[in-house]
């Protein structure tokens, strides 16, 4: 058939092309070794764990909740992946903050192109009181971490 | 499907002479989206307006004034590009009715061409993640499982078993490579646009910082993301780099391109060129075939007369390291807005602020997005600002001057693997968590942003599963426009054939020819390369 | 929390302390989003200093209190989005969708506000820096919807600073005591929208419009013992008012001082005072980080530092913004009191009104009277009228030309100087009507008639022979009693002088 045909030109091509291949580049060579290792526990800072306390500011922090211990679990493991960074010897190094350091910022002159659109805005959010946004009453701090857990358990999702 | 017409300049002349009209030309891609809803590339596919605008062209294209080259061709969007009264929801529950009212930058210089929006593509949950799996609204299947290659050459049956796209612009990588789009807009922070891109065997191009606006689109990391251009062939981004290239005002870190890309040479001399490829990036995990793939690709240099050098990235390892702390804390930074007061999911129980920001962001953020809140905030805390932030930033900078040290040595451009091997399936995919697959998968593709170069993926070949591999090329910022030359280069000589090849035919025996005739065509161009 | 910068950052240039004060004024550091700082920032430190000098402390610990001062920038955009800037418009009309933060937005700087900054620099003599950085400072509040606010924390426009200014000290309070302190810095810093507390329906609505209120206070508190290293500061934040600042920054201090005596330790925190319950809560700890949408700040020396090719509207040159600084208040004072060897606290007094420097000079250059009398005319009467009435100079119905009109009138004698003040009330009644009409009109003009005063004079010394016995018995003082009668029967019309010869004469 057609089809065969077609998947047999390709098949043998792709057959005969990668017999040639197995003369690599002299670049990287025939090894398949690659040319570093994953950083090691031993050449790492101890690990460094996060109390509970921690855990309740990071939520407070964050406003974003752990939810199980799993989620903790994967914090503990993304501050050792990121222990790795202790290896690399950075003195006399400047932090850099982006690879626009030496460009000069954009300064806009003062003329008024934009607002006017308080509609659009509005109709964006779920709960509006004529032409204000409207938040719960704040500054009442949030509740303990037991009482959260447990308001959660009881939300949509 | 119209074979023949593949790519943008094929296309466009055709719409612009008549043989065929912009609205046929998008009802062939919409109807190919219904086809291929089983991938679930598309979150919205915007049908009534894309047939307006398809309307619209086509009365442009009468009266003999087209806007451009793109007046008429189908593109998609991923969806974290703001689209103005379409929705735009990252792949989130908390921004599943979000409805921006302005278009990102690069979408409206997109539509002023003429071009025609037929949706927004689906993605990782705010663009975390290397597989596009984690969306709130079901993960994306590689076309390349439903092709002949893949089921031939592993037995599998590929409604089960099933291979990822990458991520996390797995959506538009998607849509290109099963044809239902000419080209889509995907978004790069670490390889996201260049993953997909070599997984679904697609040019995918990753500009320079600055060189593409932001506005409008919705960040994840401000200081590494770019968007991201996902065509078919390099000419084809070429052209698209060019619409979308250009400061703008409403995003202070856009810089002036160096010179238009439109054009770029048909045949470029690679005698005078010095091609670097990097040691580092061997690194673990990397298959044996994309290795074979990238020795293919640095003969094929050495024989044209090119110089082909090892060079070194002595911090290329640590480099992922940083991108996870630095990516962790803007996302910490980004995320905050996301309360439910202004705009987005905005939970019931509302005894105070702070309890109705706590509870909307549980009710609408995924585990991921969650999960990379909390370290980003560890890492800003008093006790280990120095010691993660600040220190991820000076790894940064050694990355960068890496780099700088190898470009100014007299190296053109760096050629590399794009990922460690061909698609996973998504039943392997998910047995490791996001963090761990994203680590793995983004290790050649993430430095290139923290360095804020310009990159492409290419796909080369099919792998012995039938699925495709790509190869990345590095260049120096600005040098968007020599990078794709050296990228077509190599896509002339590579003839990595189209999933179209492999189609059962739908209509009649000439279409049957037409492919044969295109298969043998592609076949002869394939051995020209070759000694 | 800032992560780069340590706890203890105030510097104290200028060590303030009263006799039984417990707090002292270290440093201050202005967050420039605005307008007419100068003179209530003047207000400001006043207000603090009087709470210095009247609350003691039997404890060893004594405050030590930074003020951060948001002043609000007079621009006709906002300092990062193109939305106007007016006070009192419908609620969320003047936002753009960069204010309402929507995802996807960014900041674009407004070239006026870094204008505005550099001025404000060079006016509390700071230095400028040529490149300065934008921050992240995330804390989460209703009414600032990305949940950070985009500052200059690291390395801000202009640092190392001073203000004069005086305090009316002595034993007495009518002393002016010159003091000064250290402007830590100045940084551009974005302002928040407003929130209204419905306690009714239990919601607070928000309105992204900016904040209203040209000046607004946060108060860095921490407590030590003398000598020892300053302790961990809190920052108490939303502080509306002078009148709240004093209360609000007593009352963290004695919450700290109690902390420390329970044992506990300060928390570095933000605090927001809420003057409804007259009590700080802790809300947030706000986290620092680069802002990385916006590239450095550049401002320029001179031309002759600008890169070549520079698009000209994009360069803040410093030395075109010295060059059309006003006088400063401090150089008009020293100007003032040289020039018309008036007292420095009058200098103060007329640098503080608005305008009322020009009017007092004006005032000058059309009469001969002594400053000093023009001084008083100018603090008693003309202030006085106004402030009863709650108006600024610009409303004053009595223009500088028509005030010295009266003055001259009373210098060359065409009537006393109580019935002038007479006139002047007059005059600020009927505004538009002169002087020279008033006096004719009522018959104010100075009684020079000599053979009245005669008349007048002997009537009142027939009448008082008692006290025209003491005068000539020595006691000259009497004289002014029968000076007083005499200006009595004449309405005050006498001349004084001639009068008083008069007297004497027939007394002697």
């Amino acid at each position: 058939s057609t089809v065969g045909l077609v998947n047999g030109v390709f098949a043998a091509s792709y057959t005969v092309r990668s017999g040639e291949n197995k003369t690599s580049h002299k670049c990287l060579g025939l090894s398949e070794l690659p040319t570093w290792e994953p950083v090691s526990e031993e050449q790492l800072p101890p690990p460094s764990t996060v109390p509970l306390d921690l855990v309740d500011k990071l939520e407070r922090l964050a406003l974003v909740d752990f939810r199980t211990k799993q989620g903790l679990s994967c914090l503990e493991k993304a501050i050792r992946f990121a222990d790795q960074l202790h290896v690399v010897d950075t003195s006399g190094v400047e932090p850099m903050d982006s690879v626009l350091e030496d460009r000069a910022l954009y300064l806009r002159s003062d003329v008024v192109t934009e607002g006017n659109c308080a509609d659009k805005l509005l109709e964006l959010s779920k709960t509006t009181v004529e032409e204000y946004f409207v938040a719960p009453p704040g500054n009442i701090p949030l509740p303990k971490r037991e009482e959260r857990t447990a308001m959660l358990k009881d939300s949509e999702f | 499907m119209l074979i023949h017409l593949h790519f943008i300049p094929q296309a466009s002349l055709a719409l612009r002479e008549g043989k065929v009209s912009p609205v046929d030309l998008c009802r062939k891609c919409l109807n190919r989206i219904k086809k291929t809803q089983h991938l679930n590339a598309y979150i919205s596919v915007t049908e009534e307006q894309a047939l307006i605008q398809a309307q619209e062209a086509e009365t442009r294209l009468l009266k003999g004034s087209p806007k451009g080259l793109l007046d008429g061709i189908p593109f998609a969007v991923k969806d974290n590009f703001s689209t103005q009264n379409i929705k735009t929801t990252c792949a989130s529950r908390m921004l599943k009715d979000y409805t921006p009212p302005f278009n990102a930058t690069v979408v409206q210089k997109l539509l002023d061409q003429g071009a025609v929006l037929l949706g927004k593509t689906n993605m990782d949950e705010f663009a975390m993640g290397s597989g596009s799996t984690d969306g709130a609204f079901g993960p994306v299947r590689n076309p390349w499982s439903y092709a002949a290659p893949y089921r031939e050459n592993t037995g599998l049956d590929p409604n089960s078993d099933w291979v990822v796209t990458g991520g996390s612009s797995g959506g538009s990588a998607a849509a290109v490579a099963s044809l239902t789009s000419y080209l889509a807009l995907g978004s790069d922070t670490g390889g996201s646009t260049r993953n997909p891109g070599a997984l679904c065997g697609v040019v995918a191009l990753k500009p320079t910082y600055g060189l593409l606006s932001r506005h409008g689109l919705i960040p994840l990391v401000n200081s590494l993301d770019v968007p991201g251009i996902i065509t078919r062939s390099v000419g084809d981004a070429a052209l698209v780099l060019d619409v979308l290239q250009g400061v703008d005002v409403k995003d202070s870190t856009t810089i002036l391109p160096q010179s238009s890309s439109a054009h770029i040479p048909e045949d470029v001399d690679v005698s005078a060129l010095c091609v670097g490829i990097p040691k580092e990036y061997h690194a673990p995990g990397l298959s044996m075939e994309t290795v074979e793939q990238w020795s293919r690709v640095a003969d094929m240099f050495e024989r044209a007369g090119a110089r082909v050098e090892l060079v070194s990235l002595p911090h290329t390892q640590y480099s992922i390291v940083c991108y996870h702390v630095l990516c962790c804390t803007e996302v910490a930074s980004n995320m905050v807005r996301f309360d439910g007061l202004e705009y987005g999911h905005r939970s019931e129980m509302d005894s105070s602020t702070e309890t109705m920001y706590a509870i909307s962001r549980h009710e609408g953020f995924n585990d991921v997005v969650r999960g990379r809140i909390l370290s980003g905030n560890y890492f800003l805390l008093k006790q280990s600002y120095e010691h993660y932030f600040l220190k991820a930033q000076k790894v940064r900078r050694l990355i960068t001057e890496d780099f700088k040290h190898v470009f100014n040595s007299g190296v053109d451009v760096l050629l590399t693997p794009t990922t460690l091997s061909d698609a996973t399936r998504y039943s392997d995919f998910t047995k490791e968590d996001n963090r761990t697959r994203s680590s793995q998968e983004d290790v050649f593709t993430q430095p290139v942003n923290l360095a804020g170069l310009s990159a492409i993926s290419i796909p080369t070949a099919l792998s012995r599963r039938g699925l495709p591999i790509g190869l990345q090329l590095i260049a120096p910022a600005l040098q968007d426009k020599r990078l794709l030359s050296v990228a077509q280069w190599i896509e002339q000589r590579v003839a990595f054939p189209s999933i179209s090849d492999f189609e059962e035919p739908i209509e009649g025996s000439e279409r049957c020819l037409k492919i044969r005739e295109h298969t043998v065509q592609s076949y002869k161009t394939y051995y020209s390369g070759c000694p | 929390m800032c992560g780069t910068r340590p706890p203890t950052a105030l510097t104290p240039r200028s060590y303030l302390t009263a006799p039984r004060c417990c707090l002292c004024l270290c440093a201050l550091q202005i967050t420039i989003r605005g307008r007419k700082w100068h003179k209530m920032i003047v207000g400001i430190i006043d207000q603090c200093c009087s709470v210095c000098l009247c609350c003691s402390s039997p404890h060893k610990l004594v405050g030590v209190v930074g003020l951060e001062i948001h002043a609000q920038i007079r621009s006709n955009t906002k300092l990062f989005s193109a939305s106007p800037v007016h006070f009192s418009s419908p609620p969320n009309s003047l936002v753009s969708f960069f204010d309402a933060s929507l995802p996807g937005t960014l900041p674009v700087l407004n070239k006026r506000c870094v204008e505005a900054a550099v001025m404000t620099g060079l006016a509390l003599h700071c230095t400028i820096n040529r490149k300065s950085l934008f921050d992240r400072k995330h804390y989460f509040y209703a009414d600032l919807p990305a949940g950070y606010q985009i500052t200059q924390q690291r390395r801000p426009i202009a640092v190392d600073g001073v203000l004069h200014y005086n305090l009316m000290g002595g034993q007495k309070k009518n002393q002016v005591v010159r003091k000064s302190v250290h402007i830590k810095q100045i940084q551009l810093e974005q302002d928040s929208g407003k929130s209204l507390h419905d306690d009714l329906r239990s919601q607070t609505l928000i309105d992204l419009n900016r904040a209203e209120g040209q000046l607004r206070v946060d108060a860095n508190v921490s407590v030590h013992r003398p000598g020892e290293p300053f302790g961990v500061r809190t920052e108490v934040k939303n502080i509306n008012s002078a009148r709240y600042l004093a209360r609000a920054i007593d009352y963290e201090i004695q919450r700290q001082i109690q902390v420390l005596e329970r044992g506990g330790t300060v928390q570095n925190e933000t605090r927001a005072y809420d003057s409804k319950w007259d009590q700080s809560c802790y809300f947030a700890g706000s986290r620092f980080m680069p802002e990385p949408n916006l590239p450095p700040l550049m401002v320029y020396d001179d031309q002759a530092s600008l890169p070549p090719g520079l698009d000209l509207c994009q360069a803040v040159v410093v030395q075109e913004i010295r060059d059309t600084l006003p006088e400063l208040p401090s150089v008009t004072r020293d100007r003032l009191v040289h020039t018309y060897n008036i007292l420095p606290e009058h200098s103060f007094i007329l640098v503080n009104e608005d305008g009322l420097v020009e009017y007092f000079e004006a005032v000058m250059g059309q009469t001969k009277m002594n400053a000093r009398k023009v001084i008083g005319w100018v603090t008693n009467e003309l202030l006085g009228q106004l402030k009863q009435r709650d108006q600024s100079l610009s409303q004053s119905p009595i223009s500088s030309s028509v005030l010295a009109e009266l003055l001259e009138l009373q210098e060359n004698g065409h009537i006393s100087s109580s019935v002038a003040k007479q006139v002047f009330q007059e005059m600020w009644g009927s505004p538009g009507k002169r002087a020279r009409a008033i006096i004719e009109e009522k018959d104010m003009g100075l009684v020079n008639d000599t053979e009245k005063l005669h008349r007048i004079c002997q009537k009142i010394v027939d009448s008082h022979p008692e006290e025209v016995n003491a005068i000539r018995n020595g006691n000259k003082k009497v004289l002014n009693k029968l000076m007083g009668l005499v200006q009595k029967e004449t309405k005050g019309r006498a001349d004084p002088v001639l009068v008083r010869d008069i007297l004497k004469d027939k007394t002697s």
